[in-house]
């Protein structure tokens, strides 16, 4: 009986596992070999003293650590998570409809405001400033479809007693804009104001408004967006509705 | 198996993994965040046990794999800090240590695979099956790493070796 036990069977035998008759090899062996006997008794004895020691760390679980209260804390935050969510994507999509609402609103709110920008920069100078000169509506026209379109139609006011001045271009964030200046001769100036409707493609409704002593009627026609700028004092209005019937 | 039910078996383990974590973790709070994660990871993936798996030894497997992942990454934090911190150095329970008996002075002296061997097979007494399947090696190898684990036990428990962090308490 001098095979010695297989590492597995000598653990085995520390640690309780064998059986009878593997049990009684084992023991049989060390009984021969004291050194090794000795070695595995030293490893019962710590096996022993481990179990013991060991046992008093056994403690009272805290509550928080129940899985009852794990569970629920994770739901909690499961749904904290899904709300976060939640109210992040409500916010996009608020954002977003928001945005999309107001594509454009710059000159949605406040149409053409480009336009009475355009004029109180010019015709309250009478003039001053323009890029063209001229009183030849045919030399506006090709001045205007060279630079905004070509299928620009500007209005014949001679009907209504008012004459071109000239024109000047203008740059904005829908494109190349084009102001034309009339006057009748008694001072009053009108403006036909003409640009893309930009990007976002905004046209508009027929409609007017005033800003500042200013009076601006608008529409939209053939892919671009009009507005003729009055004063908003009698003698403009009429200026402007005459204007704005001859252009449409 | 129901929610109160699952519970309940994770509950009747609780004891067990705390002490297993109080000894890889050797702190307190450190060892209660390892049990929470340990019972949040088996609550999330309880559907992917095998039903023949001894519940006990799948927890250790979860219990131990997280303290790696944290020592890891803790290991890897200090060294970005440059401070290759000393872990075997800081026992926080080191008056109860030192007091105690001299076998649990040397077990706290071990390296942490051989303190979870001594865990898992001398005091949990799982099967060796169980201890290989954790630790992902044949039984074989398990057998040799427990040999050596019982012989720097006792060769610390007789004192030839004391562990400087032991040697500092004097």
């Amino acid at each position: 009986m001098n095979t010695p036990p297989s590492e597995h069977d000598i653990h085995a035998y520390v640690d309780g596992h064998l059986d009878g008759p593997r049990r009684g090899e084992v023991e049989r062996y060390l009984a021969r070999h004291p050194d090794e006997a000795d070695e595995v008794q030293g490893w019962r004895q710590d096996a022993q003293q481990l179990r013991a020691l060991l046992a008093g760390d056994l403690a009272e679980t805290p509550a928080p650590l129940d899985p009852a209260e794990i569970r629920a804390r994770a739901r909690h935050r499961h749904a904290v998570r899904w709300a976060t969510a939640a109210s992040l994507l409500l916010c996009l999509i608020v954002g977003g409809l928001g945005g999309w609402a107001a594509r454009g609103m710059g000159t949605g709110n406040a149409p053409m405001a480009d336009a009475m920008q355009a004029y109180r920069l010019l015709a309250l100078d009478h003039g001053v400033g323009m890029d063209i000169t001229t009183g030849n509506e045919g030399d506006l026209r090709a001045w205007l479809s060279g630079r905004v379109g070509s299928n620009v139609r500007l209005p014949d006011l001679a009907d209504a007693g008012f004459r071109p001045m000239g024109g000047r271009l203008f740059a904005t964030d829908q494109g190349p804009a084009a102001m034309v200046l009339y006057d009748d001769g008694n001072g009053h100036t009108v403006s036909f104001y003409v640009r893309p409707p930009g990007p976002a493609r905004h046209l508009l409704p027929r409609g007017s408004r005033e800003d500042s002593g200013l009076l601006a009627n608008y529409w939209s026609d053939g892919g671009h967006n009009y507005a003729v700028v009055a004063m908003a004092d009698n003698a403009g209005r009429s200026a402007a509705e005459r204007v704005v019937d001859k252009s449409i | 198996m129901s929610d109160p039910g699952i519970d309940e078996a994770l509950r009747t383990m609780l004891p067990r993994l705390r002490r297993f974590a109080l000894w890889l973790a050797r702190d307190a709070s450190a060892a209660d965040d390892l049990v929470q994660s340990t019972i949040e990871r088996a609550l999330t993936r309880w559907h992917t046990r095998h039903d023949d798996q001894s519940l006990r030894a799948w927890l250790f497997s979860i219990l131990y794999r997280l303290f790696l992942d944290g020592k890891r990454r803790a290991g890897r934090y200090a060294r970005l800090l440059g401070s290759l911190a000393h872990e075997e150095a800081s026992w926080p329970s080191a008056e109860r240590v030192a007091t105690a008996h001299s076998t649990l002075a040397a077990f706290a002296g071990l390296p942490v695979e051989q303190r979870s061997l001594l865990i898992w097979i001398t005091v949990e007494g799982m099967s060796y099956q169980e201890v290989a399947d954790i630790l992902q090696i044949p039984i074989g190898t398990v057998m040799s790493r427990l040999s050596r684990a019982r012989r720097t036990l006792r060769r610390l428990g007789e004192g030839e070796v004391r562990p400087p962090s032991l040697r500092l308490l004097k």
